[in-house]
């Protein structure tokens, strides 16, 4: 192609009309929208949880192999109605589709995205006819990425993809220049948050696998948070000297295409969780075993219940509400106290942040019409 | 110590450690050193490069970034003199070029090879003696406060013209001290930057670098071409720099210290700016862009 023809007009896209106090937010992406967008996908408002106690062992932190296989199966199974897992699976993907596995590594070494989970998940995949070279298990930093080493655990020649080498804001070549949203929040300079181009101009579809992790800036680190600032460079921006503007960024990044039709699938692991300190789990001492995993399309819906998940942990150890925001409780940058008090914010907390989202159409919030089905293995 | 002589427009060398340092020179094939009168009455630069600076609040998580730019800008018939560290040496040659400032540069004997490559690079680019492109002009009142208020706008890449008085050549005119910009304003240079930014906007503004908050630019052109240099001061190779300048160019390559000629990816031109990506940038680059007809 000659070079001439890269030089085109970008559509011309104002920004965003948002509330009273919230940063003006610019999107600018190329993409249209599929006919039914992944988030919130086919079954908006409805939630499969598949608890087993079986399958983890909270002494070791070890997960069971086939326990979770079972479990996977049959959230697959509840969640579609399909006769089969493979039917299940079949719903979302076929052999001909690109499809990206975001997981989570913020957590090493104790709360990442279950080795168990990911490669069930490329087994489904490969039995639907999907070439492992068209397999992608991503995250934003290949340090991470190296650290989790998911390759052991996966057939080879699964691709592991990370958009930069290190958190250290230098490599922006993973990023589409194209895609990008805009804003100027604390005054930085560089106002952009690129969309992977993984993402945005390889996969078809993406498997979104969070973790059930208390955030330090958002409240809770779910499907949201994970699939969204872990698609999108410069993101680190949005958060800092005790003021959060994830409230809304979380949500409009998780909808900018293609990122939000291509996200098809929701598993959020909740076979261990991190109730303070997160997104990191350097110690167990914060970690939990929910030993549970929730299956849907629907992002905001799964959130929602994670909210209450980790607030209620966190009651349980006597900590302050995720939803806390009392200067009192607000001790800024200082992570060690962070660390070693669950009383102490360094940033107030916006798990807002997933009733935002349901407002740009990516799922449901109100409880009362989130379904909810329990399966026990 | 070693004074060596380069061409005209280029910073000129002395070396620390006598014999050794000579001998490293000549190694790396350095061989023009300066006359003693080179070295007198000379202002210091600081050693470029970004730090660590505990205690110094800051809006953004952007590291601080220790630049001469502006003191170029400032005082641009001053003669400055570097005495840098291992390691800051070819940042500090390149930095003097791309604002033509008259220098010499103290360095390591270590760093003799880095020079080295940074000036031979330096002298094969082609000759462009171009006005600088501003959006503001700074009236400067020769006080700390103004220059301190020049570093920080330097520093996000706000590009101002120094003046006597204010000008009409430009919207923005800031005279600290002045009814519109008073002195307790500019006590916090940082966000006194900040306010001239909003005044300005971010659309309007003649350079806009994207995927660092460490790459100083500088912009010199004309109504047929322009040149940026871009000073990369964080010490780490940065890939896939987003650039943005105003006003329409053609596809352009750039020329990267240690990598050569490189092609400008993703170039789009919209809403009167250019954009392009640099594939790689080391410690300098040099773009020449020529306006689109």
């Amino acid at each position: 192609m000659h070079r001439r023809s890269f030089v085109r007009l970008l559509a011309a896209t104002p920004f965003l009309q948002v509330p009273s106090g919230l940063p003006p937010l610019r999107v600018v992406s190329k993409y249209a929208a599929a006919a039914t967008p992944g988030m919130p996908g086919p079954y908006p408002g409805r939630v499969v949880a598949v608890t087993s106690d079986k399958s983890v062992d909270p002494s070791t932190g070890k997960a069971d192999d086939e326990t979770v296989r079972e479990m996977m199966a049959r959230g697959m199974r509840t969640l579609t109605g399909a006769a089969t897992t493979r039917d299940a699976w079949r719903r979302f993907f076929d052999a001909t589709d690109v499809v990206g596995i975001k997981v989570n590594c913020g957590g090493y070494p104790h709360c990442i995205s279950a080795y168990e989970i990911v490669a069930e998940t490329v087994r489904q995949l490969t039995g639907l006819g999907i070439p492992v070279s068209q397999i992608y298990v991503y995250e934003r930093f290949q340090d991470q990425m190296t650290e989790c080493n998911y390759a052991a655990h996966l057939p080879e020649g699964v691709q592991s993809v990370a958009a930069e080498r290190a958190n250290r804001n230098v490599d922006n070549s993973g990023y589409d220049p194209a895609t990008y949203l805009e804003a100027d929040l604390f005054g930085e300079e560089d106002t952009r948050s690129n969309m992977m181009k993984l993402v945005s101009q390889r996969l078809t579809k993406i498997v979104n696998i969070p973790n059930m992790k208390d955030h330090g800036a958002t409240g809770v680190t779910g499907c949201l948070k994970n699939v969204a600032y872990g698609s999108f460079s410069n993101v680190a921006r949005t958060h800092q000297n005790g003021k959060s503007h994830t409230y809304s960024v979380v949500g409009t990044l998780a909808a900018m295409e293609p990122l939000r039709s291509r996200t098809v699938l929701q598993i959020m692991d909740g076979l261990r969780g991190v109730w303070h300190g997160g997104p990191f789990a350097r110690t167990t001492r914060y970690v939990f075993y929910p030993r549970q995993i929730m299956f849907g399309t629907d992002p905001v819906a799964i959130d929602r219940l994670l909210l209450d998940i980790i607030e209620k942990e966190r009651r349980a150890h006597g900590a302050i509400s995720i939803w806390d925001r009392s200067p009192a409780s607000l001790k800024v940058n200082n992570t060690r106290a962070r660390d070693a008090d669950p009383n102490v914010n360094i940033i107030i907390r916006e798990p807002g942040h997933v009733e935002f989202a349901s407002t740009l159409g990516l799922g449901v919030y109100d409880k009362k019409k989130i379904t909810v089905e329990n399966v026990t293995v | 110590m070693i004074p060596l002589l380069l061409l005209a427009a280029l910073p000129c060398i002395e070396v620390m450690q006598g014999a050794e340092g000579r001998a490293a020179l000549a190694a790396a094939g350095i061989t023009r050193i300066c006359a003693e009168s080179d070295l007198a009455g000379r202002e210091a630069a600081a050693t470029p490069g970004i730090t660590a600076r505990a205690g110094v609040a800051s809006p953004t998580r952007s590291p601080w970034v220790d630049a001469n730019g502006w003191r170029f800008t400032r005082r641009p018939d001053a003669r400055f003199v570097y005495d840098v560290p291992r390691g800051k040496a070819a940042l500090a040659a390149a930095e003097a070029f791309a604002y033509g400032a008259d220098a010499v540069l103290k360095i390591d004997p270590a760093d003799a090879r880095d020079v080295a490559a940074m000036l031979t690079f330096l002298e094969g680019l082609p000759a462009a003696d171009l006005p600088a492109i501003a959006d503001l002009a700074v009236v400067d009142d020769g006080s700390a406060m103004t220059g301190e208020v020049m570093n920080l706008l330097a520093r996000r890449n706000l590009l101002f013209q120094v003046v006597r008085s204010p000008t009409p050549q430009f919207a923005i005119n800031i005279a600290i001290g002045s009814a519109a910009y008073p002195r307790q304003e500019a006590a916090d240079p940082s966000a006194f930057a900040q306010n001239i930014r909003r005044q300005l906007t971010d659309e309007r503004r003649a350079l806009r670098i994207y995927g660092s908050e460490v790459v100083i630019g500088r912009l010199t052109g004309d109504a047929t071409r322009t040149r940026l240099h871009l000073l990369n001061y964080g010490g780490r190779e940065i890939e896939g720099l987003r650039i943005r300048v105003r006003g329409a160019y053609r596809p352009g390559q750039a020329q990267v210290a240690g990598a050569g000629r490189i092609t400008l990816e993703d170039q789009v031109v919209a809403e009167g700016a250019t954009e392009f990506s640099l594939p790689r940038l080391t410690t300098y680059a040099v773009i020449d862009l020529e306006a689109a007809r």
